[in-house]
């Protein structure tokens, strides 16, 4: 019964995820609702990572394989993309390049303004 | 026999079977070859689609069984949660660094593929679909069919992304000159999501750390703009 009752607890979770997505104005994925729940739940100690341990190591270790028949559905959309290939190849990887720039700079930029202030900080208590 | 392939193959168990033997297929080849190119995923669905191509066997035959694997992303996205918060203490840490960061990165990635999509004139429903293509696959197709995109698109276009990140990302380290670990760990997941963090693992424990929570936290924030972009 422990998978099933993780599951349960899962699924429930999920479940409640999607009411909450659908209750709020604006389009919201109910997976996304159902993940920030449950992290609010391990927060606040209410549900323990422990408690869910063996069916989200199946969900993690296999992340991928829910994902194949998604890709699969590719097939049914050759006609719209055949001529877009090329294109959204290029976005993927100018898109890649300059995403890591602008974030690796402003990690950067952040730490660096956060170590000076530190050091202000430690400069006026001497 | 036509009429026999068609009434076995539109049996659910169809569809599982072939996409759990094509998974396991991908993953072993993955890990004989060591190399981000032989991606599971692609393995996969490329061997699925010619499978289906060989014996004619009707797309919606398939999906009878793949609908039934779909019903594990809202469960698995939600166990993300989990990998955010086994790094709770590298979260609190360096909190500020690793908002910023994913935050301008994840409006620079869209802004990026927006515009680039207005040059290529492409079609409206591939720009949505392409949109949340820098994110992990477990919040980026949710993304794309709360806006009415093509899920299909969004995961070859995102697997491509991490393949890309995953094979570059040592190069764009140094052509870019980031000798930060935190920098390098959060532009590395929030440009390429999970398939970058697997090189960012390799690359060092903080990078890692970085990378992984830098998946949750760009994830989250593209869902964030989605709602006032799109």
């Amino acid at each position: 019964m422990k998978i099933l009752k993780q599951a349960f607890v899962l699924f429930g979770i999920c479940l409640i995820g999607q009411i909450l997505a659908e209750l709020i104005p604006v389009p919201f994925p109910g997976s996304v609702m159902s993940m920030v729940l449950l992290f609010i739940l391990f927060i606040l100690d209410w549900i323990k990572p422990k408690a869910l341990k063996e069916v989200n190591a199946f969900l993690l270790e296999n992340m991928a394989f829910f994902f194949i028949p998604s890709g699969v559905g590719i097939i049914t959309q050759y006609d719209l993309i055949k001529n877009s290939v090329v294109q959204i190849l290029i976005i993927c990887i100018v898109s890649t390049v300059v995403t890591f720039a602008a974030t690796a700079y402003t990690v950067k930029f952040v730490m660096g303004v956060q170590s000076k202030a530190r050091k202000k900080r430690g400069g006026a208590e001497q | 026999m036509r009429e026999f392939i068609d009434t076995i193959t539109a049996n659910p168990l169809f569809g599982v079977t072939i996409s759990a033997f094509a998974y396991i297929f991908g993953v072993t080849v993955n890990r004989k070859l060591k190399t981000p190119f032989a991606n599971p995923i692609l393995i996969a669905d490329i061997l699925i689609i010619s499978f289906l191509g060989i014996l004619k066997i009707p797309y919606d035959n398939y999906s009878n069984g793949g609908a039934f694997i779909e019903l594990f992303l809202a469960p698995a996205t939600a166990a993300l949660a989990v990998k955010i918060h086994q790094q709770i203490k590298e979260l609190k840490e360096n909190w500020l660094p690793l908002l910023a960061g994913t935050a301008v990165g994840s409006f620079v990635s869209i802004l990026c593929v927006l515009a680039l999509c207005r040059v290529f004139n492409l079609d409206e429903t591939i720009t949505i679909s392409l949109f949340p293509k820098s994110v992990t696959t477990a919040i980026a197709v949710p993304i794309c069919q709360s806006y009415g995109g093509i899920p299909s698109v969004t995961v070859i276009a995102l697997v491509f992304t991490g393949i890309f990140g995953a094979v570059f990302s040592p190069m764009l380290i140094k052509i870019f000159r980031i000798n930060n670990s935190v920098a390098a760990g959060t532009a590395i997941g929030t440009a390429s999501h999970a398939l970058g963090t697997t090189k960012a693992l390799e690359i060092g424990d903080v990078e890692g750390a970085m990378s992984g929570i830098a998946i949750g936290m760009a994830g989250l924030i593209t869902t964030i703009y989605s709602i006032f972009i799109l």
